[in-house]
């Protein structure tokens, strides 16, 4: 439940959101085209964006409220920064599809879960790269990498929320616990389908099979 | 004497009987009560949105009402004469950030009626909707790569 909804946050932060994921958007895009060629990219992004899309369908009670999957690590960690309008694309058709979140605030919930992905990326690409990780090793960089992710959201989502005048741990403190559930199985999730992708086709993740061959 | 007397007696009875009117010994009373406004707020997925703030505003934006929805995330409210339109708003307490506003109107419902926000399509429309742009955008891409293959193949 890191989807704010509308008529909760004041418009400075509204603007500030939109401004600042129409920014990091920009910069993803062209970063990405500068390495990849973007059109070969988006079929992958798309397909991501669906389990991005439904995942927010898929609620587990969690004490007095329900949490959701959210998959932003997953997505940090498959698309790398294409990760950022991926979950943008996500945000709005929940938005306008399921009423899930608000539509203005999606500038701001593209931003809690964006730069959340991004951050999972780093984590599962930066020693991926230099480590020559094997497949077992690399499944549990990405499950750390799928659960940082979501912890990040939260985390996120409660440091948004202190303008609505609550206390940061109050908020941080009730949103963390009621995601450690989803932490934990979207760092599974995560694990299990990098190592099934490594096995199946590494390229797709960015990672070549030469690296396991030592 | 007592001839006369029982023909008028008759016709008394008669009189008192037809005069009576309504038999107030089987009379029907109709009590009535106006009922409330019931609200049930959830979250997707159908876990009750307990302990949430309720607010209601009245057609002119002013407040009416505020209350706190119960452990199966249910409020009632007494509607107030003469206004039909009611806004309602709910604030999740333990999930701050979630909200949810809908607006009741008693001139367009009638008894017994109910409605709820964001519920036109059916679920499974608006997933096939999300995934139908999703694909075309992803045919969009792989249609302009092979084109772009096309022509790089035509041109060497």
């Amino acid at each position: 439940m890191v989807h704010i909804s509308d008529g909760i946050l004041s418009t400075p932060i509204l603007v500030f959101g939109w401004a600042i994921s129409i920014v990091v958007m920009a910069a993803t895009i062209w970063w990405s085209g500068r390495r990849r060629d973007l059109a070969e990219e988006i079929p992958k992004l798309s397909v991501m964006t669906a389990a991005f899309f439904i995942a927010s369908l898929i609620h587990i009670p969690v004490g007095p409220t329900s949490v959701h999957f959210i998959l932003s690590g997953l997505l940090g960690v498959v698309l790398g920064v294409l990760a950022y309008p991926a979950i943008f694309i996500g945000v709005v058709l929940q938005a306008f599809l399921f009423q899930h979140g608000g539509v203005t605030t999606i500038g701001v919930n593209t931003l809690i879960m964006g730069i959340s992905a991004l951050i999972a990326g780093v984590i599962f690409r930066a020693p991926a790269g230099r480590l020559r990780l094997c497949e077992v090793s690399t499944g549990i960089v990405a499950a750390l990498a799928g659960g940082v992710g979501v912890l990040l959201a939260a985390l996120f989502a409660a440091l948004t929320l202190i303008a609505t005048g609550r206390q940061f741990f109050e908020i941080a403190g009730a949103l963390v616990a009621a995601h450690i559930p989803i932490v934990i199985i979207e760092a599974v999730v995560t694990g299990s389908i990098i190592t099934f992708m490594l096995k199946v086709k590494p390229e797709l993740i960015g990672l070549g099979r030469s690296q396991c061959e030592t | 004497m007592k001839r006369r007397l029982i023909p008028l007696l008759l016709v008394l009875l008669l009189l008192v009987l037809s005069s009576a009117g309504g038999v107030s010994g089987h009379r029907l009373h109709i009590h009535h009560q106006v009922g409330a406004i019931d609200i049930k707020a959830y979250y997707g997925g159908g876990t009750p949105c307990r302990d949430a703030n309720v607010t209601i505003y009245d057609d002119q934006g002013n407040l009416y009402l505020v209350g706190v929805t119960d452990e199966s995330g249910e409020f009632s409210f007494p509607p107030k004469i003469g206004l039909d339109e009611y806004t309602v708003i709910v604030e999740s307490t333990h999930m701050v950030g979630h909200r949810g506003e809908t607006t009741i109107n008693m001139s367009s419902s009638s008894g017994g009626a109910s409605g709820s926000s964001g519920e036109e399509m059916p679920l499974y429309m608006r997933i096939v909707a999300g995934l139908g742009y999703l694909l075309a955008l992803g045919g969009a891409a792989a249609a302009y790569s092979g084109w772009k293959m096309k022509k790089k193949y035509e041109g060497g």
